[in-house]
C-alpha cells in the first residue's frame, strides 16, 4: 500500500480499523526518507528515534481502543520547517550560525501538532533564516523540486513544500513573511496556507519579520491543510499578537462556491509581467469557478503596485533587529581565537551569516539610521495602512480574491543570480503580508509549456480564513487534490 | 542608478551591525545595496500627509499582558547548553575592550 | 581647584538627572516569568525569552504597568493613555537581545514635577536668592524662577519630564585584570539573572541648580518608591541608580554648555560629591581656556574625582522603531483610576498633614516623613496621646531615635525595645520636669539597652530632677558666694558667664537641678 500518497482521513481510518500500525506507517515514511529524500534533499535533521517511539505510543492508544482519545493529528506524519524551534533538535534556519543549535524549548504551534498526537519526522530545509524564494541560500546545500530536479522548489519554505510534493511526509508547517509558504506551495503543486496574521501563536517560530511571519500549513490535500490549521490556530498567552480563534477550518469545505462573490484583478488577469499559461490557467481557474455558480466581481487594489517597496523596507528593519541577538554569546558560531569582543563579533557573523543574510541586515540597519528612517521606515508604515484600507474596501464587494501565487513557475537552480530579481518573484504574494490578512496556494494542475504545477491564490478576509478553504476546496474538485510528483524517483540523486 | 550609498557608508554599517566585510566584499554589496534602495523608491514618492501608520497589523490588539506570577524557567545547566564558552555558571566572552591583547 | 561655593559665586551649574528604580517588589521580570531575585547563582533565573534565544516572545507583566502608572501619579505626572513600547538597538553583551525593549517619544508618565524644600547648610550652595524675602518667587526671567523663599531656606520646583518603563540588563564580570575592572581583563563573565528586571526611568528637566538640590530630589524619589512601595530602592544593590547631567554657564548668561554625564554615584553622598567635584572640574578647565568634551565620566569616591569613561563624537544611533511582538497600549481611566485608588499617603501630604493637625513647624514634619518607620511611629505615639507631647515627641525622634538609626544599620526601629509607649513616657517624664532633657538622654539610651520602662530607670537611678526653687536657691547662693570675682567680672559685663555659673549649679546637685529653674534664679540675683 502506498501510505505515502494517502491524506489524512485516509490514515487516520486505517489506523483506527488496525489496517496498519502507526509503527508501521511511521517506518515506511522514514524508509521512504532515507532511499529518496537524498535526490531532493528536503530535510536537514530526521528525527526517527523520537518519531518511532511517539508512533509506539499511538499504537499502544490503538490496541487500548483509544485512538479517538489521542488527537485529530494521532499518528499522522509530519515534519517542520527548520526555524521551528522543537525541544531537543537542532533549529538551524539553514544557516552556519545554528549549525550546532540544540532548542532547549518547544514553539507553540509545534507543541500544538504534538499535543494532537501528530508525529514528527524531522526539520526541513529552507532558504537561511527565511531570506529568499528557492531554498538556493540554505547553508546546508538547495532543496529540489520533486517535479523537476534541476529546478527549485522555491522558498523559503521549499523543503515544507518539496517533502510534501515528494510524500516524504503528509503534513508540514512552514513559515511565511512575504510568500514562503505560498510561492514554494506553487513551484511544487501542493497546498500552502498563510493564515491571518494573529491565527497561529509565533512562539518558538525564528524571527524573520515580526509584524509580517506567520506559520501556516503544506498539504496535498485542502481538508489536509484545514485539520492542521485547526490543530495549530488559537490564542497563545506567549505571543501578543496572537488571537482567539474558534473556527473550524474543515466546516465548509464541502459546501461549493455557490453564491460566493470572487474579486479579481483586471490588470492581474491580464497577464502583464507574468508567463502565458500562467495568465492562461488563471482565468481558466475564474471560469470555472464562474461555472460552479460563484459570482465575479471586479475589484481594484491601487495601492498594491507599491507593496513590494513596503516589504522591502520593513522585511530588512524588523530582521536586522532580530537576528542582532546572534553574537555568539549565549549560542549560535563563534569563530574562534579571539581576543577581543568585537572581533570576535564580525568574524563570527560574517561566518556565520551568508550573503543574503548580511544584505538584509545591512540594509536594515541603514533604513532604521537617523534621518532615514523618516524616509523610508515611517512612510512605508503609513502604506501599509492604505494597502490594508484597499483589501478593506475590496471586501465590500467580495468574498475571497483570486489572483496567481508565482507569475512564474519553477525555475532552474541558479538561474536567477540577482537579489533583486529574485525580490521581484514575490510581486503577488506579499501584499497580504503587509496588510495582515490570509492567503493560500491552490494548485490548479500543470502549465501547458513548461508542464510543471501553477498555483492559484485565494486571498481573505481578515479572520475570515475560512472563506478561502472554501473557494479552494471546490477548485478541488475540478483539478483534483495535488498527487506525489511522479518523476523524482528515478532521478539521480 | 543613484548611489545612496558610498563605499565608506557601507564599512560604516557593517561596522555597526557587527559583521566583517572583506576589501574584496565591500564593491559588491555596495552595489547590492544600491540596487535594492532603488527599488524601494515609490515609498518615497507617496503623498502620505494625514495617513496614520500601521506600526501593529491587525490594529484592535491592545494591553496584552501577562499576570505577575512565576513560571519555571531554565536550570543553570538548560541555560548554558548552547554556550559556545562558559565557566562557573557564567556564559564567556573575551575582553570587552581587547584587553587579551594586551 | 576652588571651592564648590566660590565656584558657584561665578557659574551657574544646570543639572539633570535621571533615575533608574529596579521593580524588586514585583514577583517576576518584564516580560517573563523568571523570578526576580538579587543575589542568586548566575543564571539560575533565565528563559527563552530573557536570555533572547531565537523565537522567544516577550509579555508584559501587568503588575510593573501599574507601577510605573502608580510612580507617575506620585510624581505629578500626566499618563499618557496612548504608548507603545520601542526597540533600541545596540550590541552589548549584557543585552541578550542586543536590544533594549524600551519606550518611544511617549512614556506612560509625562511631565511631572516634585518640589524640594532646601534648608540648612545645603540651602547655602543657592546663591541666586539675594534679596528674595519669604513667599517670594524668583522673577520669571532670572535663574531663580523656579524657586520660591521660605523662612529658612528656599523651595524649588523641578520638572519631571518624563518616567519610561524598560528592562535592566544582565551583569558582568571582567576577570584577568585588576579589581573587576574593565579595562586589562582578559575575559568577561556574562550573567543573565538580572536581564530583563523590570526598570522605570525617571528623567528630569534640567531644573536643578545645586549638587544639594539634586540630592535632595533623590532624597525625596526615594522616599515617594518607597512609599508606594514599587522598589526596595537600594542604592548599595544597584537597584536605584542615578546618572547626572552637567553643564556650566557664566552667571547671568542663558546658553547652555556642553554637559558631560556622570555615572556610578551610588550613594546620597555620592551624588553631591560627584556632582560638586564635576562643576568645580568644568570651572577649572573653562576657567583655563579650555573646553568641555561631551563625553561619560565615572565618579571614584575613594579618589574624590571623576574620570572619562568614553567620549562621545556623534549622538549614539539606536535605530529605534516600534516593538512589533507587543501590543500598543491604550489605557482606559478605569486602569488608571484602580490604580490611583492604590496610591497611599505620599510624604508631602504627610508632612503636611502633621503640621496641620499637630502643630508642628514644616522642617519638623519633613524630617518624620523622611523614614516610614520614623512616621509609622510617631503616629503610633499620637494615637496613644491623643495629640499632645507632638513636639517634643517629634525631637526625640528627629534627633535621638533618627541619630541611632544613622549609627547603626543594623537597628529596627518597630521591633527594638523603644516602644512607642515607652517614648510617650519618656516625653512625659521630661515634660513634667522630673528629670532634664540631659537625663532623657540617658533614659533613651537605657531603655534601648536595658529593654525597662523608662520610669523604671528613674527610680532605679535616683534620677529626679530637682525642681525646688527653694532647694535649689541655696545652691546658687552657695555657687555665687564662692566665686565672687566671677560675679564682678559678669556684673561688668562678661555675659558669657551665666552658664559657668549654670555649670556650677548643675554640678552641686549631681545633675538633678532643674536648669530653667537655676537659670531664672541665677539671672534673678545676678540683677539682670
Amino acid at each position: 500500500m502506498d501510505l505515502h500518497t494517502l491524506g489524512i482521513a485516509d490514515l487516520r481510518r486505517g489506523l483506527r480499523s488496525k489496517e496498519f500500525s502507526a509503527t508501521e506507517l511511521t517506518q515506511a515514511m522514514l524508509g521512504r526518507i532515507e532511499a529518496l529524500d537524498p535526490k531532493i534533499h528536503s530535510y536537514l535533521e530526521v528525527t526517527k528515534d523520537s518519531a518511532l517511539s511517539q508512533a509506539k505510543e499511538v499504537d499502544a492508544a490503538i490496541q487500548a481502543g483509544a485512538y479517538d482519545d489521542l488527537g485529530i493529528l494521532a499518528g499522522i506524519p509530519v515534519a517542520l520547517k527548520d526555524n521551528l524551534n522543537l525541544k531537543g533538535t537542532h533549529t538551524t534556519c539553514a544557516s552556519r550560525m545554528l549549525e550546532s543549535y540544540v532548542s532547549p524549548y518547544t514553539a507553540t504551534c509545534v507543541q500544538n501538532m504534538l499535543d494532537q498526537g501528530a508525529i514528527v519526522l524531522g526539520k526541513l530545509n529552507m532558504d537561511e533564516f527565511a531570506f529568499g524564494g528557492s531554498t538556493e541560500s540554505s547553508a546546508f546545500g538547495p532543496t529540489r523540486n520533486p517535479w523537476d530536479t534541476d529546478r527549485v522548489p522555491g522558498g523559503s519554505s521549499g523543503g515544507s513544500a518539496a517533502s510534501v510534493a515528494a510524500g516524504l511526509a503528509t503534513v508540514t508547517l512552514g513559515s511565511d513573511t512575504g510568500g514562503s509558504i505560498r510561492q514554494p506551495g506553487s513551484f511544487c503543486g501542493v497546498v500552502g496556507v498563510k493564515p491571518t496574521y494573529g491565527v497561529v501563536s509565533r512562539y518558538g517560530v525564528v524571527a524573520f519579520a515580526s509584524s509580517l511571519d506567520q506559520v501556516g500549513p503544506l498539504a496535498r490535500s485542502v481538508e489536509d491543510a484545514a485539520i492542521a490549521l485547526n490543530a495549530i490556530s488559537g490564542r497563545d498567552p506567549l505571543d501578543c499578537t496572537s488571537q482567539h480563534i474558534d473556527t473550524d477550518f474543515t466546516a465548509n469545505l464541502a459546501e461549493g462556491v455557490k453564491g460566493m462573490r470572487i474579486g479579481v484583478i483586471p490588470e492581474f488577469m491580464e497577464g502583464e509581467g507574468m508567463d502565458d499559461e500562467v495568465r492562461d490557467k488563471l482565468n481558466e481557474v475564474m471560469n470555472e469557478l464562474k461555472n460552479m455558480g460563484a459570482e465575479i466581481v471586479e475589484i481594484e487594489l491601487p495601492n498594491v503596485h507599491a507593496s513590494l517597496s513596503a516589504y522591502y523596507v520593513l522585511g530588512p528593519c524588523e530582521a536586522f533587529s532580530n537576528l542582532a541577538r546572534f553574537d555568539s554569546v549565549r549560542y549560535g558560531y563563534r569563530d574562534p581565537g579571539h581576543k577581543d569582543l568585537n572581533g570576535q563579533y564580525e568574524a563570527s557573523r560574517s561566518v556565520g551569516f551568508g550573503p543574503e543574510v548580511r544584505r538584509r541586515v545591512m540594509l536594515g540597519s541603514y533604513l532604521l539610521s537617523s534621518g532615514v528612517y523618516d524616509t523610508y521606515y515611517y512612510p512605508a508604515q503609513q502604506i501599509r495602512t492604505l494597502i490594508t484600507q484597499d483589501y478593506v474596501r475590496a471586501y465590500e464587494k467580495c468574498d475571497c480574491i483570486l489572483m496567481p501565487t508565482s507569475p512564474y513557475t519553477a525555475f532552474k537552480l541558479g538561474e536567477v543570480k540577482d537579489p533583486t530579481a529574485m525580490y521581484l518573484s514575490d510581486t503577488f504574494t506579499i501584499p497580504i503580508n503587509i496588510a495582515g490578512n490570509g492567503g493560500m496556494n491552490v494548485p490548479v494542475g500543470l502549465g501547458n509549456d513548461s508542464h510543471l504545477p501553477i498555483g492559484a491564490q485565494l486571498i481573505c478576509p481578515a479572520f475570515k480564513d475560512e472563506n478561502m478553504f472554501r473557494a479552494a476546496a471546490a477548485l478541488e474538485t475540478v483539478y483534483g487534490s495535488a498527487c506525489v510528483a511522479p518523476d523524482f524517483e528515478k532521478a539521480g540523486a | 542608478m543613484t548611489e545612496y550609498l558610498t563605499e565608506k557608508d557601507v564599512r560604516d554599517i557593517a561596522a555597526y551591525t557587527s559583521i566583517g566585510l572583506t576589501d574584496e566584499e565591500i564593491p559588491q554589496m555596495t552595489k547590492d545595496l544600491n540596487n535594492t534602495i532603488e527599488m524601494l523608491k515609490p515609498i518615497t514618492e507617496y503623498d502620505l500627509e494625514g495617513v496614520e501608520p500601521t506600526f501593529h497589523p491587525i490594529g484592535s490588539l491592545s494591553n496584552v499582558m501577562r499576570e505577575d506570577v512565576e513560571v519555571q524557567g531554565f536550570t543553570q545547566e538548560q541555560a548554558l547548553e548552547n554556550a559556545p564558552a562558559q565557566q562557573d555558571g557564567y556564559f564567556l566572552i573575551p575582553s570587552i575592550l581587547g584587553g587579551g591583547d594586551q | 581647584m576652588r571651592k564648590l561655593e566660590e565656584v558657584l559665586q561665578d557659574w551657574e551649574a544646570v543639572i539633570g538627572l535621571e533615575v533608574h528604580a529596579e521593580l524588586t517588589t514585583l514577583t517576576t521580570k518584564m516580560f517573563c516569568g523568571c523570578k526576580l531575585e538579587f543575589g542568586a547563582d548566575p543564571n539560575t533565573h533565565t528563559c527563552p525569552v530573557c536570555l533572547g534565544l531565537p523565537g522567544a516572545l516577550p509579555v508584559p507583566n501587568k503588575a510593573a504597568i501599574e507601577s510605573i502608572v502608580l510612580a507617575g501619579l506620585a510624581t505629578n505626572c500626566d499618563i499618557e493613555k496612548h504608548s507603545m513600547f520601542y526597540r533600541k538597538n545596540y550590541m552589548y553583551p549584557d543585552m541578550s537581545k542586543n536590544f533594549q525593549t524600551t519606550q518611544g517619544p511617549i512614556a506612560f508618565c509625562m511631565r511631572g514635577h516634585l518640589d524640594l524644600e532646601v534648608d540648612g547648610v545645603g540651602a547655602k550652595e543657592r546663591i541666586d536668592l539675594g534679596n528674595l524675602k519669604p513667599g517670594e518667587t524668583g522673577a520669571a526671567d532670572s535663574t531663580a524662577a523656579n524657586v520660591t523663599r521660605t523662612e529658612d531656606g528656599y523651595v524649588a520646583h523641578v520638572g519631571i519630564t518624563r518616567i519610561h518603563m524598560e528592562e535592566d540588563a544582565g551583569k558582568m564580570v571582567h576577570v584577568g585584570g585588576g579589581e573587576g575592572r574593565i579595562a586589562g581583563a582578559t575575559h568577561s563573565l556574562v550573567d543573565y539573572n538580572r536581564a530583563g528586571t523590570p526598570l522605570i526611568e525617571l528623567v528630569t528637566e534640567p531644573d536643578l541648580r545645586t549638587p544639594e538640590e539634586a540630592r535632595l530630589f533623590m532624597q525625596k524619589l526615594r522616599q515617594i518608591y518607597l512609599a508606594i512601595g514599587i522598589s526596595d530602592c537600594s542604592m548599595e544593590e544597584g537597584s536605584l541608580r542615578c546618572d547626572g547631567n552637567v553643564s556650566l554657564r557664566r552667571r547671568g548668561t542663558k546658553e547652555f554648555g556642553t554637559k558631560t554625564e556622570l555615572k556610578n554615584m551610588n550613594s546620597f553622598k555620592n551624588l553631591h560629591d560627584g556632582l560638586a567635584y564635576e562643576i568645580c572640574r568644568q570651572a577649572e578647565v573653562l576657567e583655563e581656556g579650555g573646553i568641555i568634551y561631551q563625553e561619560t565620566r565615572h565618579w571614584d569616591p575613594s579618589k574624590k574625582r571623576t574620570i572619562v569613561m568614553r567620549v562621545k563624537e556623534t549622538a549614539d544611533d539606536y535605530r529605534l522603531f516600534p516593538e512589533p511582538d507587543l501590543a500598543p497600549y491604550d489605557l482606559s481611566d478605569e486602569f488608571i483610576n484602580r490604580v490611583r485608588a492604590k496610591l497611599p499617603e505620599l510624604p508631602d501630604e504627610k508632612a503636611q498633614r502633621y503640621a496641620d493637625t499637630y502643630g508642628l513647624s514644616a522642617y519638623d514634619a519633613r524630617h518624620l516623613v523622611d523614614h516610614r518607620v520614623t512616621a509609622n511611629f510617631f503616629e503610633a505615639c499620637m494615637d496613644l496621646t491623643q495629640g499632645d507631647l507632638a513636639k517634643p515627641l517629634a525631637n526625640l525622634i528627629i534627633n535621638d531615635i533618627t541619630a541611632h538609626m544613622n549609627a547603626d544599620e543594623f537597628f529596627d526601629l518597630p521591633t527594638s525595645p523603644l516602644t512607642p509607649e515607652r517614648a510617650v513616657e519618656l516625653v512625659k517624664l521630661l515634660a513634667d520636669d522630673t528629670i532634664s532633657s540631659k537625663q532623657a538622654k540617658q533614659v533613651f539610651t537605657a531603655v534601648l539597652e536595658e529593654d525597662k520602662d523608662p520610669a523604671a530607670i528613674v527610680d532605679e537611678r535616683g534620677m529626679k530632677q530637682v525642681s525646688d526653687t527653694g532647694a535649689i536657691e541655696v545652691v546658687v547662693d552657695k555657687v555665687l558666694a564662692e566665686n565672687p570675682d566671677k560675679v564682678e567680672q559678669y556684673k561688668g559685663g562678661k555675659k558669657g558667664l551665666l552658664g559657668f555659673f549654670v555649670g556650677q549649679c548643675m554640678k552641686e546637685t549631681k545633675g538633678q537641678g532643674n536648669p530653667k529653674v537655676i537659670n531664672q534664679l541665677l539671672t534673678q540675683k545676678l540683677g539682670d
